[in-house]
């Protein structure tokens, strides 16, 4: 098999600087949002006694996820042993610590006490699946920090497999305990099932592929490196194919409910008059975030890189509405606290919950977005995690 | 012991009275403060542990207004409990009251998704979660005349509808009271088991709304006559 070089970004370069600086400027919107929120407190969000979790945890739900799925490309490499994607590997890697980072620090500091984060670090309730996600990200930390290190160091990369595989079943475990922070929740009518465990892992494919795909592709064309089409057509069909599962799957999620009397109720809510989550689910969700990449990726558009980018940030924004719906869609619909009866009360009973967020929230959801990003800037400087060369030769001599 | 409220909901007018002493003494008390949000504006709002929402069974003439004070359950098997990753929710073994140490909660804000009743109160300023604690610095405190060792809404309701006490003791006024009356628990079907219980109210009956028929002039004469014949 042929060997490949690995080179760091130069990164000395006015446009790495502005890019550097423009994400930023992303950071400190974010941090100073943060400050802002954490001053006040929640009162100046959007948030309130029914929507506790606002934008913010869209974006944060929405990172976590896509850092366990940008991993993909380094499990298909590592694990099951495709020489084709492992020169991708350890970009696929970084860039899973750094959405992780991303989603975690906004998770973090959207707390109503984020200063009491110690105490989380401290007490454990392990009944609590949010305890266990404490763990399943520091491992994910650990672990993915590991399998990098095998990735780039000679020595230690008779290890690598093994890192690799371990933080394979690490990341679907992740995932599995990211949707069950969900699913263990039977009070919120469109929880309480394990479909949502399955359905996350594979929006986790669909979103890290999607992220990592644009990464990629930017890394490339900014650095004037030569990127062959062989492994962007193998990166799209595989795209397709995670986004048609990620539509299979919400389908499903939403037949079973409608098949039963008793959701009737909240399926109407979201699927017909639910105001801007309908809109959400059927405009952002299915045809921004499934259909429209689909057509894309499987038709001929597919194979121009431009389309393809076009596909993958649209499955991006998909995702975010997806998270949005799930989130925000699940605590605007009333508690059914008397099944059967039509309920109307002086206090929210029977009425659907409004939220408005705030631009603080936004900016630190976009704050975590950043974060992932300018990591991702960063390490591509001082590692060397990107192959110079990946044109369609270099790549067909790895496969012989 | 497993201390709880018994809520009539025959007897309960829906004054609020409850909930104002409730916020009255809590927002003094070990919890406090219950933050108001635009107090004086358009919308005040702000953190309640006893919320009275009211109800309308049935269509007229058949209606009934039914008064359904709700606050914690106290749940035997709490799965806001469960779901708290630091363990500032907690169960008191001693007296089954379900507490949220305020030093110990970060704000996660998860047990507000698990608690199906919408008991638990987001306090925005102090980013910390918030609940009825069955007025705990009340119901032991041994300066206070005995009687009025209880939770403040129990003391405080005008109507008696409320009534505070011991579900573990079979001979205690709430569960002869709960035996005598039918008393039900809000959502059984969840097996969270909730200590705080309500009396069903009692149905009265129709008072009748039909129109009569409008009567001729031989029928005024027959009814003019009878009254006389009456005097």
């Amino acid at each position: 098999m042929a060997s490949i070089t690995f080179r760091e970004v130069e990164g000395s370069s006015l446009k790495y600087w502005m890019l550097f600086g423009g994400i930023g400027l992303f950071v400190l919107f974010g941090f100073l949002s943060y400050l802002y929120m954490h001053h006040h407190g929640h009162v100046v969000t959007g948030m309130d006694n029914q929507i506790v979790w606002g934008l913010p945890h869209v974006f944060a739900v929405f990172l976590i996820v896509a850092a366990s799925g940008a991993l993909n490309v380094a499990s298909i490499a590592s694990v099951f042993n495709k020489p084709m994607y492992k020169p991708l590997a350890p970009l696929s890697a970084i860039l899973a610590l750094a959405l992780m980072l991303g989603g975690l620090l906004v998770l973090v500091l959207d707390l109503g006490r984020s200063d009491r984060l110690i105490v989380a670090m401290t007490h454990f309730n392990f009944k609590s699946m949010f305890t266990w996600n404490v763990f399943l990200y520091s491992g994910f930390f650990a672990l993915v920090g590991i399998y990098l290190w095998t990735m780039l160091d000679r020595n230690v990369k008779a290890y690598s497999k093994a890192a690799g595989t371990a933080a394979f079943i690490w990341r679907l475990t992740l995932t599995t305990g990211t949707g069950s922070l969900f699913g263990f929740l039977v009070a919120r009518e469109l929880y309480g099932t394990s479909m949502l465990a399955p359905m996350f892992i594979i929006m986790s494919f669909a979103y890290g592929l999607a992220i990592y795909l644009m990464v990629l592709v930017a890394a490339y064309a900014w650095t004037g490196r030569p990127l062959g089409d062989a492994v962007m057509m193998r990166l799209k069909s595989l795209l397709a194919v995670f986004v048609a599962a990620v539509l299979y799957f919400v389908v499903v999620y939403h037949l079973t409910n409608l098949y039963f009397a008793k959701m009737g109720s909240v399926e109407s809510f979201i699927l017909r008059d639910g105001g801007i989550i309908t809109t959400l689910f059927w405009v952002g969700q299915i045809v921004i975030g499934c259909a429209a990449p689909l057509v894309i990726l499987l038709s001929s558009l597919g194979r121009q890189r431009s389309w393809i980018m076009i596909a993958s940030a649209l499955v991006i924004l998909g995702g975010i509405a997806q998270m949005y719906v799930t989130i925000i869609g699940a605590q605007a619909y009333p508690l059914d606290m008397f099944p059967g009866m039509t309920m109307k009360s002086s206090f929210y009973d029977g009425v659907i919950h409004q939220y408005s967020p705030t631009m603080a929230e936004l900016f630190l959801g976009l704050g975590g977005v950043a974060i992932a990003l300018l990591a991702t800037t960063f390490a591509v400087k001082v590692l060397r995690l990107l192959p110079a060369n990946l044109d369609d030769a270099t790549v067909a001599k790895l496969e012989h | 012991m497993r201390l709880g409220l018994v809520i009539d909901l025959d007897v309960c007018v829906g004054c609020h009275a409850c909930a104002i002493a409730c916020k009255e003494w809590n927002a003094s008390g070990t919890i406090g403060p219950l933050s108001d949000y635009q107090p004086y504006g358009a919308e005040p709002s702000g953190v309640w542990f006893n919320r009275i929402r009211h109800y309308e069974m049935d269509e007229y003439p058949n209606n009934k207004t039914v008064n359904f004070p709700m606050s914690c359950m106290h749940c035997e098997d709490a799965d806001c409990v469960t779901v708290c990753p630091t363990g500032a929710s907690y169960k008191r073994a001693e007296d089954g009251i379900v507490l949220i140490d305020q030093d110990k909660c970060m704000g996660c804000n998860y047990c507000s998704w698990a608690c199906p009743y919408g008991a638990r109160e987001l306090d925005r300023s102090s980013g910390t979660m918030k609940k009825c604690t069955l007025c705990v610095d009340r119901i032991y405190d041994q300066e206070l005349p005995v009687e009025e060792r209880q939770p403040a809404c129990v003391l405080t309701c005008p109507a008696h509808a409320r009534m505070f006490g011991d579900f573990d003791d079979p001979d205690s006024a709430v569960s002869r009271t709960v035996r005598e009356r039918g008393g039900f628990p809000l959502m059984p079907e969840l097996n969270y088991n909730p200590t705080n219980t309500y009396l069903p109210p009692r149905r009265k009956p129709v008072i009748p709304v039909d129109t009569q028929p409008k009567s001729g002039l031989k029928e005024s004469i027959k009814q003019f006559a009878n009254k006389l014949v009456r005097r």
